[in-house]
């Protein structure tokens, strides 16, 4: 098998929290596991700038750029390219796998590896609707960016419908790999519960998005109905004063906990605490959170919207539509077939969950795209332009140009033989360093 | 190696087994490679249009029909500044008119349309007076407030104003840039700009006083009313001849742009409504109720469960 140098991009990782930083980090350690080389570039979190290392010489750059909107750096398109230029020669890398639409910076380093011949992989996290003035722009963007990329990534069939749609590529040029979940972390304990109530676990971020207004509204109802109805909320987020005052306001302060804002290595231990996990979001790409709560062994009951209805086999979730009437039928049948003792066992939840969603796996796919995009050809300037072309966006064209002409000068300026080739090791092989 | 390659993709793209039917599922290990695309099942929860309205030429004339009763006020009010600028008409006249039009409009408003005759009448004498003694007496500060200012200046400005107004008048669509508040104030802007070029205080009062009779009045009692077409058409047969008796050149400017707005841009809208494509699938956002009403509910429920332990 090849081994290939990977230049993993995105503005999106940690000490940032998330499902796309969570991603990157697996799905690197994974790929460093098969002898790859990985290397991560992102802006710098306040002071973390310059390069770091992480669990088995994962190597981090950290790069000087301000972050101008929500950890997303100003897209510029050429005011980072001799930075990302000279990483991109240091490290000799082949492929460039950008991460997230919303990431300015995978954008840049995506058209700079075009232009420097490297192949570019792109992995995108979220769904986009038509319907509003920033989505319209975002997906122009996403339009420009994969116009000219060798591979796309979608995390769920929803996601590469949505994808091939917004972006109009080809659709044989997109690979849904779903996200996976560490099985062997999130582990079920049913010792942790407790016997006389049943808990109900929301992990999620407090924002519009994630449906906390279906939430707050089912807490009121639920907790009136069901004496025996406990809630666990964990996440932080401008709308937990939603939450506050429905607690407040119904006199629930002893049943409803709200936990605030969690480290990721935490919320195994509060999901095992729990019977049931409401998962209320009103889209969502993939949803790592109701993964890792069928891997804890909970009875889920999620919204039916975007690529949920694919992450999850019938007898672990209870589907529902977006709306509090639903969720509540959906809830008390989870509740009923929790009394009547219709579940599956915790700990076989963990090991389908586990056949279903691992790293190895996702990495082992992942592969197969970059071993497909390594062998397709290597395009010159004119074919770049051409792909651009494509987009509709002509302006564009000035753009890559520019960037080319830059990369040309820097040729002179800084030329390759001067740059310091950085050496491959990785734990496979932590001899060759001598 | 080229065509290696292009080997090797195609296979890579047609590694399928007949046996089993793909589905669009990402829990089961499927003998499909990962850029599979199953032309049955691909895009099947994609719609389009979901309930969308034709709207029909006549339709679209009735709507821009709005716009064009606004214009021909705007045209209106621009005339009567200057037949009292040039002293065509007696200003007397153009007040004593003005006010027999309110009066006659307000008590058909006040009595035809809304019940409580009664309650308002007296903050609608004070409202009166207070613009009364108010304009009166600053009638002389607004006559010369600008007094310094060049005409082209003004009628530039003027004209700004005026399309600001046009722009963000309320005509009864809900849309985000509308704003009653910024095209009154651009008219009356626009009357304290012009006033200043008349030749007395008294002059100024009229012409300001005529800007609100036209532009906050009248829109009420029209709104009122549900927009009568015979407004549109009075307005329209009068700016024609008054602007033709001033100048023939405004004049087809003039019909030049009302038939722009009443034939050629209905005609666009309903021909380009067929390039119209709303695209709804399942990655749309689910909409919810907003937090208020779950106030309020949760509100309820309070007041039930208080209930529950009486």
């Amino acid at each position: 098998m090849t081994i290939y140098r990977i230049c993993m991009v995105s503005d999106f990782f940690f000490p940032n929290m998330g499902g796309v930083e969570e991603h990157i980090y697996n799905l690197s350690q994974c790929l460093l596991l098969h002898g790859h080389k990985v290397v991560v570039l992102t802006h710098s979190y306040g002071d973390r700038v310059g390069v770091r290392y992480m669990t088995n010489g994962l190597k981090v750059y950290y790069l000087p750029i301000k972050v101008f909107y929500s950890q997303c750096v100003l897209p510029t398109m050429i005011c980072n390219i001799p930075l990302i230029r000279y990483i991109l020669i240091r490290e000799r890398i082949d492929i460039i796998h950008g991460h997230s639409a919303f990431s300015a910076l995978a954008h840049e380093a995506m058209l700079i590896g075009n232009l420097m011949g490297q192949k570019t992989v792109f992995t995108d996290h979220s769904l986009f609707g038509f319907a509003d003035a920033s989505a319209a722009i975002t997906n122009k963007f996403i339009q420009i960016t994969l116009s000219d990329c060798n591979h796309c990534i979608c995390v769920s069939h929803t996601g590469k419908e949505n994808t091939v749609l917004r972006a109009k590529v080809d659709s044989r040029r997109v690979s849904v790999i779903p996200n996976a979940v560490d099985t062997y972390s999130f582990t079920p304990d049913p010792s942790q519960r407790t016997k006389n109530h049943i808990t109900v676990v929301v992990v999620s971020r407090l924002v519009y998005r994630k449906g906390v207004d279906l939430t707050a509204q089912i807490i009121a109802d639920l907790c009136l109905k069901y004496k025996e109805i406990y809630f666990l909320i964990a996440g932080d987020g401008p709308k937990r004063w939603l939450l506050e005052e429905v607690r407040e306001r119904s006199g629930l302060q002893d049943r409803v906990t709200l936990l605030g804002s969690l480290e990721h290595s935490q919320v195994r231990n509060v999901l095992v605490k729990g019977d049931i996990f409401l998962n209320t979001s009103l889209t969502e790409a993939y949803c790592m959170a109701i993964v890792e709560a069928a891997s804890c062994g909970l009875k889920v009951v999620s919204t039916k919207v975007g690529g949920i209805p694919e992450v999850l086999p019938k007898k672990l979730i209870y589907l529902t539509e977006p709306n509090v009437p639903a969720l509540m039928k959906g809830l008390e049948n989870a509740i009923r077939d929790l009394k009547k003792g219709k579940v599956v066992c915790p700990y076989e939840c963990n090991i389908l969950v586990r056949k279903c969603y691992n790293w190895e796996n996702i990495s082992l796919r992942t592969e197969i795209v970059y071993q497909k995009v390594a062998q397709e050809n290597t395009k010159e300037l004119a074919e770049h332009l051409y792909c651009y072309l494509s987009s509709g966006v002509w302006p564009f064209l000035l753009v890559v140009s520019l960037t080319f002409i830059i990369l040309k000068i820097y040729e002179y300026l800084v030329p390759r033989k001067y740059i310091d080739i950085a050496p491959d090791y990785n734990q496979k092989t932590p001899n060759k360093i001598d | 190696m080229n065509k290696d390659a292009e080997m090797k993709q195609s296979s890579w793209d047609l590694q399928t087994s007949p046996n089993k039917p793909w589905r669009k599922v990402l829990y089961e290990k499927q003998p499909y490679p990962d850029n599979y695309t199953d032309e049955k099942m691909f895009l099947r929860d994609l719609k389009k249009n979901i309930d969308i309205k034709e709207i029909t030429f006549l339709e679209a004339v009735a709507g821009a029909s709005l716009l064009l009763q606004e214009f021909c006020n705007v045209v209106a009010f621009v005339l009567i500044y200057f037949y009292i600028l040039y002293e065509w008409i007696d200003p007397f006249v153009i007040l004593v008119s003005m006010g027999i039009s309110t009066v006659l409009g307000f008590i058909y408003y006040r009595f035809f349309l809304s019940n409580s005759v009664e309650n308002r009448i007296g903050s609608d004498l004070r409202t009166l007076i207070t613009f009364i003694v108010f304009g009166r007496l600053f009638s002389p500060v607004f006559h010369t407030l600008t007094d310094t200012i060049s005409t082209d200046t003004i009628y530039t400005m003027t004209f700004v104003m005026m399309l600001v107004h046009l722009i963000f008048f309320d005509y009864g669509v809900g849309a985000a840039i509308v704003s009653s508040s910024l095209s009154v104030s651009a008219v009356v802007f626009c009357s304290i700009c012009l006033a200043s070029r008349l030749s007395s205080a008294n002059n100024a009062f009229i012409l300001i006083t005529t800007a609100v009779v036209m532009f906050v009045l009248f829109p009420v009692l029209r709104t009122e009313m549900n927009n009568p077409n015979s407004f549109k058409v009075l307005f329209l047969l009068l700016n024609t001849y008054f602007l033709y008796h001033v100048s023939i050149f405004a004049t087809i400017l003039f019909l030049l742009v009302v038939i722009l707005i009443c034939i050629i841009f209905p005609l666009l809208y309903v021909h380009y409504q067929k390039y119209k494509e709303n695209i709804y699938g399942p990655w749309d956002e689910a909409i919810v109720d907003d937090a208020d009403s779950i106030i309020c509910n949760s509100n309820s429920i309070f007041q039930h469960s208080a209930d529950d332990l009486r």
